[in-house]
């Protein structure tokens, strides 16, 4: 193994790890505010074929990346309407929102499968003109890329340094309580909806979009899903998403870096790689009662009456 | 209050929603976006097994001459295998006019190719060719109630009386592109992003190995498997992921080759196509070259037996002599000097000089898989669970 091909999973990482960052900390805020997005592979897959599609009939990724976002956004407000105000169950919700998705995606992106589109433009990390071109193209990131630790931090800062935070942790807690200290548990939770939902765009706009720059159906490939865990991987914190992101990711490109260095394992056992780390560091990280999940994560607010 | 507004600001979120799923087929009524067009239409002239078309002038004044219903697995404007089929299908209509076309695209399961059959018997075709490999047991099925239908399915190996399959042959095809990645390499390393171990999948792979070691001994094809058909963000880590190790040749056997061939012209890697021949535009410099399925002469040929009458199941796989594989352009990087000798192999192959799998052929441990003397068979290529030596990564 070369430096190179080392370098390569730190930036295979990066790069497919965005997305999975993106969408884990929109999840982070949902689930935050009490509801749980099974969804989510759904709401995923109409933002990545809606940014495609504005991408490819603008011209411009910008405004595909930005319509990605609103298309989850809006994706997860119908949840919203589903669970928070006809008061369904979450479950059961998220997964036919996912089936919607997956249909609804089809067709939005079905006139554009294999359409060229011009992708998010790559800016090198500053200081490394000097590297030569297959070094310095594993560290030229673009826009989106760049924002995503900055993105981390600013939903940190949300939820647990602003007021609005408070409320919306405190709706997840309990609701009730939350009622009746003067929040408002529907407008909260529809707002984290929309906010993860924007998250979860965006994430999605970075597959589709930036790093793949292809729609195929039902590209995400279970992403979605795994965000999911990464939100109990990380234990509900925006910081430790990122951890949790990259680390996936990392699993990932590495096994395929050992699949092609002629290692004599089947390559169906070194597929599973990230996923059996995923469950090992749940298992060494196990549960403590100081990180537990909302208290009241999956139920419906029925109000006070 | 507020949960009023809600309800009709979700109102209006679900309305737009179906408003919106009921436009976006509406505004795209030509079935191919402009991307794909271009590549020039791939109806070979020539039919595989002699006997000229002649092209039936007269349109016959009352309804089509023959419909035909096709149906594909995915969409047919994938730059892939299912947009080579369509173009294929679609060469019917431009040499013998008078037939109709009734297309399906998408449609990936054995239910609903059944139910997309039916419709389409129930609206005239008498003849049905089915691209996607789902589709065989519902066309086999089928054609044992419908008698009177011809049904040609891509690709399987079931025969009826009114049944039969055809398709191209790629490895040879595959040997060729291996010559010209053989050529161009710097590095002798050569990357390979497959979706599956599977028999054919591991057959192209030999071949393209085999093809690139007998301009350059050295040469070594590395390969990683995504384990998924349309994983895009995996398919573009595999292939980075091969960059990064050396890899100055890229190509694939996955669903769209879009990311794959767009992934390696941002490293700067030179990339081979397949499937279609219009994977071509993702990569405007490194392109070395591809190869593809060009079936239109043969299903141009297979459409006139049938209404001309003389139609019979025969087992039909067609190589690049019969024009039923296609080799793209030149990308603008590929010397003149390889151009020439690529052209040339392609000769030899077709000619019988040169044949892919004649032995002896040794895999990766050494051991003797085909015997001097030997060649591997149609069914043996399938079934191929071993890489050739100078393989890199683990077939099972």
């Amino acid at each position: 193994m070369t430096l190179l091909s080392v370098l390569g999973v730190i930036s295979s990482a990066i790069f497919s790890g965005t997305s999975l960052l993106y969408t884990t900390l929109g999840e982070v805020i949902t689930e935050r505010s009490g509801i749980v997005n099974l969804g989510l592979e759904g709401v995923l897959l109409v933002s990545a074929s809606t940014g495609f599609a504005v991408a490819s009939l603008t011209g411009n990724p910008y405004l595909g990346v930005l319509a990605a976002a609103l298309a989850g956004g809006l994706m997860n407000l119908i949840l919203g309407y589903l669970v928070v105000t006809r008061r369904g169950n979450q479950l059961a919700s998220g997964l036919a929102l996912m089936f919607f998705g997956f249909g609804l995606s089809a067709l939005i992106g079905k006139p554009y499968v294999g359409a060229k589109i011009k992708g998010l433009p790559r800016i090198l990390l500053p200081g490394l003109q000097e590297l030569p071109r297959l070094y310095a193209s594993l560290f030229r990131f673009d826009l989106l890329i760049y924002l995503v630790i900055p993105a981390a931090v600013l939903v940190w800062w949300l939820l647990f340094r602003t007021r609005w935070g408070l409320g919306l942790r405190a709706v997840g807690e309990s609701a009730d309580t939350a009622f009746a200290s003067g929040r408002n548990p529907w407008l909260i939770r529809y707002q984290a909806l929309f906010v993860g939902g924007l998250l979860a765009g965006l994430g999605a706009a970075h597959l589709s979009i930036a790093y793949a720059m292809n729609w195929t159906e039902y590209m995400t490939a279970g992403r979605g899903f795994i965000a999911v865990a990464l939100v109990i991987f990380s234990k509900w914190h925006p910081l430790r998403a990122i951890v949790g992101a990259l680390l996936f990711s990392a699993a990932v490109a590495f096994q395929l870096l050992l699949q092609s260095s002629g290692i004599k394992v089947s390559p169906f056992l070194l597929d599973t790689i990230p996923y059996l780390l995923t469950l090992l560091v749940l298992i060494i990280w196990g549960g403590t009662r100081k990180h537990a999940a909302p208290a009241s994560l999956g139920r419906v607010y029925h109000g006070t009456e | 209050m507020n949960k009023k507004l809600f309800g009709s600001l979700v109102a209006i979120v679900v309305t737009t929603a179906m408003v919106l799923t009921a436009c976006a087929p509406a505004a795209t009524p030509t079935p191919l976006p402009p991307t794909a067009t271009p590549v020039p239409p791939t109806a070979t002239p020539v039919p595989p097994t002699a006997t000229p078309v002649p092209p039936t002038e007269t349109p016959a004044p009352t309804g089509p001459c023959l419909i035909i219903g096709a149906l594909h697995g995915g969409p047919i404007s994938d730059a892939g295998y299912n947009q080579a089929m369509h173009e294929a299908v679609m060469a019917i209509k431009q040499n013998i006019p008078c037939v109709q076309i009734i297309e399906a695209e998408n449609v990936p399961d054995e239910a609903g190719a059944k139910t997309t059959m039916e419709n389409m018997i129930a609206q005239g075709a008498k003849m049905i060719i089915a691209t996607a490999f789902n589709h065989q047991n519902p066309a086999y099925e089928l054609s044992q109630s419908h008698p009177d239908v011809i049904f040609e399915h891509a690709g399987g190996w079931m025969m009826g009386p009114n049944f039969a399959n055809f398709f191209g042959k790629p490895p040879d095809a595959w040997y060729l592109m291996g010559v010209a990645a053989g050529k161009m390499t710097q590095t002798n390393k050569m990357g390979f992003v497959a979706a599956f171990p599977l028999g054919w999948t591991l057959t192209f792979i030999n071949a393209f190995e085999l093809g690139a070691q007998s301009v350059n001994p050295n040469a070594q094809t590395i390969v990683a498997f995504t384990f998924a058909w349309g994983d895009s963000a995996k398919e573009a880590d595999a292939t980075n992921s091969l960059v990064n190790q050396g890899c100055d040749v890229i190509t694939m056997h996955v669903d769209s080759p879009a990311t794959v061939i767009s992934t390696a012209e941002s490293r700067g890697a030179y990339s081979i196509g397949f499937q279609s021949l219009a994977a071509q535009q993702f990569a405007p410099e490194y392109w070395i070259s591809g190869t593809g399925y060009t079936l239109g002469g043969t299903l141009t040929w297979l459409a006139s037996t049938v209404l001309d009458g003389t139609w019979k199941p025969i087992f039909l796989r067609c190589g690049m002599a019969e024009g039923c594989m296609a080799m793209a352009p030149f990308g603008p990087k590929v010397p003149k000097e390889v151009q020439d000798y690529v052209t040339q192999v392609k000769a030899d192959l077709e000619a019988g000089k040169i044949v892919t799998f004649k032995g002896p052929i040794v895999d990766q441990e050494g051991n003797v898989r085909v015997a001097e003397g030997e060649v591997l068979t149609d069914d043996q290529m399938s079934a191929v669970d071993w890489f050739v030596k100078g393989v890199i990564g683990s077939p099972k």
